[in-house]
């Protein structure tokens, strides 16, 4: 890669932070965004505004590394942090969260935001503490019910 | 006759060891086959790579196991611990599948090099079998004590592994500096 496309991807990546990513409520939800950005058929990344700005091949580029960082990100998370990540980002959707949790639990859909190419021990604990925090979550509101 | 007893009674607790360490590691492959939703890393696929160390920390950490005590439920600790266990033994089968790895290609190399350093390559040597004993003791610790416990124990074997390959790394600059030094034709 030249240095001239590393510097314009370098360009694009902080322009997708600073006027995408940082409107969203929290990491797990920047995660979700990113990977709803990928072709689920040929992994490649797309953001029509991104790739007016500079260019699709560009702002592919720019986009899978911002999905990589934030998805390590969120993996060095301990489970307490990982807990309230979830917990910001169920309570800015505009769903319940006991339905929520209980599709998150039964599908998973969590396991489409590991990039590709990720180291596998990492990617593992990645999907293993989110089901431990969703299952922390939903041994919470069991117990708040069981008070009332 | 003391000594030819305790001989014998060593040998035996050796064999014994080393055969539990064979049937243990296979048996985690199985295991982890069936009960990882991500494959052990298929060598045929590409190169395994070694974990990074801060999350080689995050799995042996102790913090989330007393996080999950807090919850005060039983279940929670009982797939806590679960998940821990797997994913501990994931990361090491991925550093062993590395080491092994390495250990080839660097094998394959020295096949090659005319001029080798017979103590670097015994140093090499030790660095391995050490750390693929650490491995195998790591695999028996974490099934008998759960990973929270071992954690001094795999943050050595992660540090060991990093410097086993980093070691691996220079070495294969230095031959193939050497080698080119040695292939251009002289001025």
């Amino acid at each position: 890669m030249t240095t001239t496309r590393l510097v314009t991807v370098q360009a694009a990546y902080e322009d997708f932070l600073q006027r995408s990513l940082s409107r969203l409520s929290c990491d797990f939800a920047r995660l979700i965004y990113l990977a709803s950005t990928r072709d689920y058929n040929t992994g490649t990344y797309h953001h029509d505004g991104l790739a007016s700005r500079f260019s699709p091949e560009v702002a592919a580029k720019a986009l899978e590394i911002a999905h990589r960082q934030i998805f390590l990100q969120l993996s060095a998370y301990s489970l307490e942090q990982l807990v309230e990540q979830l917990r910001i980002y169920f309570e800015s959707s505009h769903d319940g969260t006991g339905e929520i949790l209980r599709m998150w639990q039964k599908l998973e859909p969590y396991r489409v935001a590991i990039p590709v190419e990720v180291n596998p021990a990492v990617a593992r604990l990645f999907l293993s503490n989110v089901r431990l925090a969703l299952a922390i979550w939903r041994s919470r509101q069991d117990q708040s019910l069981q008070g009332r | 006759m003391i000594g030819i007893t305790f001989a014998i009674f060593m040998c035996s607790a050796v064999i014994l060891s080393l055969a539990l360490l064979a049937t243990r590691g296979s048996s985690v492959q199985r295991e982890l086959a069936f009960r990882t939703d991500l494959p052990p890393y298929d060598e045929s696929l590409g190169h395994p790579s070694l974990c990074p160390p801060e999350f080689a920390a995050r799995i042996f950490s102790p913090i989330d196991s007393t996080f999950v005590a807090a919850e005060k439920s039983r279940e929670l600790v009982r797939l806590f611990h679960h998940e821990r266990r797997v994913v501990a033994l994931v990361w090491i089968h991925q550093t062993k599948t590395a080491i092994h790895r390495i250990m080839r290609e660097h094998t394959r190399a020295t096949r090659q090099s005319a001029d080798l350093n017979l103590l670097t390559e015994a140093k090499l040597l030790s660095h391995y079998v050490q750390l693929v004993a650490v491995c195998d003791l790591l695999i028996l610790a974490i099934q008998a004590t759960g990973p929270a416990r071992v954690g001094t124990l795999a943050s050595y074997a992660a540090s060991l592994s990093q410097s086993f390959a980093d070691a691996q790394h220079a070495l294969a600059i230095t031959n193939t500096a050497r080698d080119l030094r040695g292939a251009s034709p002289a001025h």
